[in-house]
């Protein structure tokens, strides 16, 4: 039995108006709710007030700018793998939106609210009684990690699979508050390894929208381990962008999710181009992977695993898109 | 009434109702929303009820102080275990478990405290402010933790923490193990895993102040078992309660034993002096818990050259967690079920059930059967190919004959599993695909049985086994009283189609009313798939009992003798001359003449020499009317990559005896073959330090519609002498098959052997890792040796 | 205590028009169970897992146990409840009885509604298209081989009017 807190609920028609709200102590911007909702249900949070930002028009509009396709936070997962400007030139997105949840979840869960997912545990993503049994966690109400016992920072992992595919595509992200009005930064600058602290949106900002470039010459994909097919979030997700020529990588761009507390845009890609894509370059790209990700014990399935595969949907992937 | 117009239609069409396809008696209610399940039941102006759960693993309790809770506006009950204090269980040798816990505390979700307040926020802040004083005691959450030496015992009557050890051997195994040509033994593990039936639980008392009468309504497969251990509980007599099962939404074996939260609410609402509904919660489903538990088991085979099984040992260790329940059947039906599948002249079981600080264990689908049949046919497989014989063939060295009496005294009458086992061949192409596929493709092979109901019931009375009312009145509908549980697997439908087939009536003329303990006739439940047979071969002794009736009360009109008469479905003459036609209207109304209503019973009894009164040790266990076989291929690819096992197709031939409805039959053969595979591939209920960390369906992982296979099912109806027209049981015996063949076609596609379930991702892929370093390890020292 | 905890939510149910005073944190599946009577609509999870939840609003398919009533004002909302006409089960609705796409019942009222949000945005959807618009729904009785049968039924009941 987990009912709901209380809270005041307020249903802005303006991004104006929603960041004003969202100044507020104990606000907390609700969108499709797939992901805030359960939470709550589970105890996780106690806002005073949540901000529904799902009726603003300027949030829900798919568009073409002179900074790319501005797609806005509140476009649901449906209309983002139906919108004819991304179906034209963004298939990446479309095929790692279409792995999200389940069909019903993307009716409703947005762009907006898979980039700030909140990051998992299965520490903390349990109930209120079985947080309390077990002296709460870092990230939430207690003060020691119990994926790492030691540490001092939380290690719960980001497990959003369309930031991979969005970093690829070298995102911006358009972020709106009261005091400081409209801001641009990169995807990547938005996310902080800190698993209770992985957005870096100060108190109030809101994520209003997010700019893609195209990728017109590039092969890209994206491949998902988990344990069912459907529902489940990635325990290593990979996006891929290539361009290449024969078995020679000449521009690649990877991004991997479910490994770390955010998503990571693989550094030193460059590495591998400029040559064929050998033993040799697998191995680099094996290291790249390897140092750059850290999977804890924040899922039941070892780390070592998500780990491994981290490395082998990347290398295949790579592979397959270099041979399409 | 009828009309002559409709009288004409009807003879021509008597209704062969058993063996047709049709839908669920109570199909409508469920796909328009209308079928009532507990929680959905009218109840205005029930009180909430709520428990307070244990976040301890093992503790005394000092102090539960609850005058706060009481305090609190809006609360109307606050019990603790000293509100009760009579235990309960499902076996009458294993009463432990109290509705709530007094003393101690054995496990973390364990009941510690309830509460009826008017609305869930009252009802939560209630549990909020009910203090616990304990102290803490050392938790065992292994078997071995358990046995350690100088281990408390975690129930007093219960020392070295062993709720029962069974040491069985017939014939001679070392004699057995000498004659055989190839020796070998393995270790397995199976992960525990639970029922996950969609509907949480729930239930809903209302106590009657005035009148000192309790009625309880929840998501039982087992009314009759409730209503005693309310009866035990509330120090009620059990003509003052009434227990009434609606609608349920699955069970699985979860409901087959008298649950705390049933008797807490009944506590409650005598408390409250009103109506208590208590919902658990998805997490508080997971704790109750009564599902598979974690077993270790060592299993040792001998095989002759040609196949021949010479003998098999088997030790078997479960984790039964806190409270004995079922577990006591579990162990024992892991040993006995080693038997009546294949021709084994040499079986030793020794087995240990042992009491850990976990959710309890209890009974679920393919009871005792599934983690042992597992090892045995994987075992059966390894040899096989050790010995380069085809894993058909195996099993076919080692077939049984009807009638078969086994050296433990389990007899059969039919035994289709070579039909089985012919069907599978055939249909997935076994000859052309094992070992000839390409590498991580492959296809694999297991077999299974299981009992149609258990010889001897829970509780032994000298009852009949079954009883079913049948009344007929003036409005010529016919009602069929059961005590059977319907809850999901069509026992309501079976035994509809079972009268209607021996009245020749339409189904509209038939209802049936189910499990209220006020109005229908007792039942020991739905448990060890024995409804079909049990309940079945009642309402077919009833049926006959009625038309009985209903041939001399239309001789009377007919003006000839009973058994001259011929039932034409809804019409009745005297044999041969159609001219003398009269209606089944006609029939009623002479029938019912100077004696008004009809009522009549059927009952049944489980012949003697199937009740396992035979002289062998723990023969009780494992008799049954009729055993039901099941042989599954399943195709499988491995994704080397990433370790992941998607299975492609399923072929499932399963031996029921006989087919009362053959689309009810695959449902559940589906069903069952299905929740196999889940556990072979995906579920598993994983602890950290006592704490449940699957108790919801992101992280307790049963397969979605996406990964889930094809399951093609042949139904093989060799006919038993015991079965109402020769049917046996359809929902469980080809469960345990599955996950044997599911290992068996891993090791088809990628050559590496599983030994544990479920084969997850991460196992298979740590195992091609290790060969492969293996293998460069076996390298380099080549090159040295060069 | 927030200001404004309780608000009066006007929507349509199953084509009648409503008007309730509710908490603004009920949960839509508690507005539809407890507050319109409607039991058709269950709930197997704690929280957007299971799917048995599913309802449609506006035609589209929504878990109403993680949505707030509060937000579905103004709009349609049509549960198991609404499909069957004059008493006569819906297309669906029959195929999943005659085919014995379910079998204990409870994931079924889900089950359809989701496949009914299906068949409404395509009428002729593949057994692959099936299984993605089934894919949150949990399904514990069948193994879901007769559900994937069973709107395959529908489809061909739908595609012979």
């Amino acid at each position: 039995m987990e009912i709901l807190p209380e809270f005041e609920l307020h249903q802005p028609d303006s991004v104006a108006t929603a960041v004003k709200l969202g100044a507020q102590t104990g606000a907390k911007y609700l969108a499709g709710g797939t992901d805030l909702m359960p939470n709550l249900r589970h105890g996780l949070g106690d806002p005073i007030s949540l901000i529904d930002v799902s009726g603003i028009a300027d949030m829900q509009a798919i568009e073409n700018t002179a900074m790319g396709l501005r797609i806005g936070a509140s476009v649901t997962l449906q209309q983002l793998v139906t919108n004819p400007l991304v179906l034209a030139n963004y298939s990446l997105l479309i095929e790692a939106a279409n792995t999200i949840a389940g069909t019903t979840h993307r009716h409703h869960a947005t762009v907006g609210g898979n980039l700030c997912l909140d990051t998992r545990c299965q520490y903390y993503n349990q109930s209120e009684w079985w947080r309390k049994s077990n002296s709460y966690c870092l990230k939430y109400k207690g003060d020691s990690c119990h994926v790492a016992p030691n540490g001092n920072v939380c290690r719960a992992a980001f497990s959003g699979d369309l930031a991979p595919a969005m970093l690829v595509h070298g995102a911006q992200v358009e972020i709106w508050s009261a005091k400081g009005g409209q801001r641009i930064i990169d995807l990547d600058d938005m996310y902080q390894d800190d698993g209770a602290n992985s957005l870096l949106l100060k108190p109030g900002e809101l994520l209003v929208a997010v700019l893609v470039k195209p990728l017109p010459t590039f092969n890209t994909g994206y491949r998902k381990v988990r344990v069912r097919g459907g529902l489940d979030f990635p325990l290593a997700g990979v996006a891929v962008a290539v361009q290449g020529r024969g078995n020679k990588l000449e521009q690649v761009m990877i991004a991997l999710t479910g490994t770390d507390s955010r998503p990571i845009l693989l550094k030193g890609c460059d590495d591998l181009c400029g040559k064929p894509l050998d033993d040799a370059a697998l191995k680099a790209l094996e290291r790249l992977v390897r140092t750059q990700t850290k999977p804890m014990r924040s899922t039941f399935i070892p780390n070592q695993y998500r780990s491994k595969v981290a490395v082998n949907i990347s290398r295949r992937l790579l592979l397959d898109l270099l041979m399409r | 009434m009828q009309n002559k117009a409709s009288v004409e239609l009807h003879m021509v069409r008597p209704n062969q109702a058993a063996g047709a396809r049709i839908p669920l008696v109570d199909g409508v209610e469920k796909v328009t929303g209308k079928a009532q399940y507990t929680a959905d039941l009218e109840a205005r102006g029930a009180l909430v009820g709520a428990i307070l759960r244990s976040p301890y693993a093992h503790a005394e309790i000092i102090n539960i102080d609850v005058s706060k809770a009481r305090a609190l506006a809006g609360v109307k009950a606050v019990i603790t275990g000293d509100d009760c204090g009579v235990a309960f269980g499902i076996l009458p040798i294993s009463e432990l478990e109290f509705p709530l816990a007094k003393g101690k505390l054995r496990y973390r979700g364990d009941a510690v405290a309830a509460v009826a307040a008017v609305d869930e926020k009252t009802a939560q802040l209630a549990l909020d402010l009910i203090e616990l004083e304990v102290r803490e005691l050392p938790a065992y959450f292994t078997i071995k933790e358990a046995l350690a030496d100088g281990a408390i015992a975690i129930h007093e009557r219960r020392e070295g923490n062993v709720e029962r050890k069974v040491d069985d051997e017939f014939g001679d195994v070392e004699t057995g193990f000498s004659a055989a040509d190839l020796v070998m033994e393995r270790s397995y593990h199976c992960a525990e895993v639970t029922h996950a039936h969609m509907e949480p639980h729930a239930a809903l008392a209302e106590y009657d102040v005035e009148r000192d009468l309790m009625t309880l309504q929840s998501v039982t497969q087992v009314p009759y078992y409730v209503h005693l251990m309310l009866s035990q509980c509330l120090d009620m007599d059990s003509s003052r309660i009434r227990v009434i099962k609606p609608f349920v939404g699955g069970g699985f074996g979860a409901r087959t034993e008298t649950l705390n939260l049933e008797v807490i609410a009944c506590l409650l609402a005598r408390v409250a002096g009103g109506v208590v509904r208590l919902k658990l919660s998805r997490e508080e489903t997971f704790l109750t818990h009564k599902g598979r538990p974690e077993t270790d088991i060592i299993m040792k085979m001998g095989l002759t050259q040609s196949g021949k099984i010479t003998a098999v040992q088997a030790q078997v260790a479960q984790r039964g967690g806190a409270y004995g329940g079922y577990g006591v059947i579990t162990i024992l039906y892991s040993g006995a079920l080693l038997h009546a599948i294949y021709d084994i002249a040499n079986i030793k079981f020794e087995g240990q059930r042992v009491l850990t600080n976990t959710p309890g264990c209890g009974a679920m689908r393919g009871h005792g059967t599934v983690n042992v049949r597992f090892a045995f046919e994987s075992l059966l497989d390894t040899m096989a190919c050790e010995l380069g014989m085809d894993p058909i063939a195996v099993r076919r060295a080692n077939l049984l004959s009807p009638e078969f009496e086994t050296v433990n005294g389990l007899k059969g009458l039919s035994y289709g599993l070579p039909e089985c086992l012919d069907w599978v061949e055939e249909a997935s192409a076994w000859q052309q695909k094992r070992g000839a596929m390409p590498v991580g493709k492959g296809v694999g092979i297991g077999c299974s049985h299981f009992v149609s109901g258990a010889g001897k019931p829970v509780h032994w009375t000298g009852e009949p086994h079954a009883t079913i009312i049948l009344k007929l009145d003036f409005d010529g509908g016919i009602t069929i009283f059961t005590g059977a549980s319907d809850i999901g697997q069509g026992s309501s439908t079976i035994l509809t189609q079972t009268v209607a087939q021996v009245l020749g009536v339409d189904y509209s003329r038939l209802r049936v009313i189910a499990n209220d303990s006020a109005i229908t006739p007792k039942d020991n439940g739905s448990y060890s798939s024995r409804v079909t047979v049990y309940v079945g071969n009642a309402a077919l002794d009833a049926a006959n009992n009625l038309k009985q009736i209903l041939l001399q009360a239309a001789a009377v009109k007919l003006d000839c003798r009973a058994d001259q008469v011929e039932c034409l479905g809804e019409a009745y003459q005297v044999q041969g001359l159609p001219n003398t036609l009269i209606s089944f209207a006609d029939v009623v109304a002479q029938a019912i003449k100077g004696g008004g209503t009809i009522n009549v019973k059927g009952t049944y009894f489980v012949p003697r020499e199937h009740q396992g009164l035979g002289k062998q040790r723990g023969a009780a266990v494992g008799s049954t009317p009729g055993f039901s076989y099941g042989a599954t291929v399943a195709e499988v690819s491995v994704d080397q990559d990433t370790g992941q096992i998607s299975v492609d197709k399923i072929w499932v031939a399963h031996d029921c005896g006989f087919a009362i409805n053959p689309m009810s039959v695959e449902g559940q053969v589906q069903g069952g073959v299905w929740m196999g595979l889940a556990q072979a591939i995906s579920e598993q209920t994983r602890y950290t330090n006592g704490l449940h960390m699957d108790a919801n369906f992101i992280d307790y992982r049963f397969p979605s519609i996406v990964e889930s296979p094809d399951i093609e099912v042949k139904m093989i109806e060799p006919g038993d002498p015991n079965g109402p027209f020769g049917a046996k049981e359809a929902s469980e015996g080809a469960l345990s098959s599955i996950l044997a063949a599911v290992a068996s076609a891993v090791r088809d596609a990628i050559g590496i052997e599983m030994n544990a379930t479920p084969m997850t991702a991460d196992r298979i892929l740590a195992k091609l890792i290790a060969r492969e370093k293996q293998a460069k390890r076996q390298q380099p020292r080549k090159q040295e040796a060069r | 205590m927030p200001t404004n905890s309780k608000m009066i939510l006007r929507v349509l149910v199953n084509g009648i028009a409503r008007e309730d005073l509710i908490p603004v944190n009920m949960l839509l599946v508690n507005y539809l169970r407890d507050v319109v009577g409607v039991t058709g609509t269950k709930t197997g999870c704690d929280g957007g897992e299971c799917g048995a939840c599913t309802i449609l609003v506006n035609g589209e398919p929504l878990l109403s146990c993680i949505e707030l009533a509060a937000r579905v004002a103004g709009k349609q909302l049509e549960t198991i409840e609404s499909l069957a006409h004059n008493g006569r089960m819906s297309t669906l609705q029959r195929s999943f009885h005659e085919q014995l796409g379910t079998q204990c019942g409870f994931c079924t009222p889900g089950m359809i509604m989701a496949s009914e949000a299906l068949l409404r945005q395509q009428s002729t959807p593949t057994d692959q298209q099936i299984k993605t618009a089934l894919e949150g729904n949990l399904c514990r009785c069948t193994g879901y081989v007769k559900i994937i049968e069973s709107v395959r039924t529908a489809i061909k009941l739908n595609g012979d009017v």
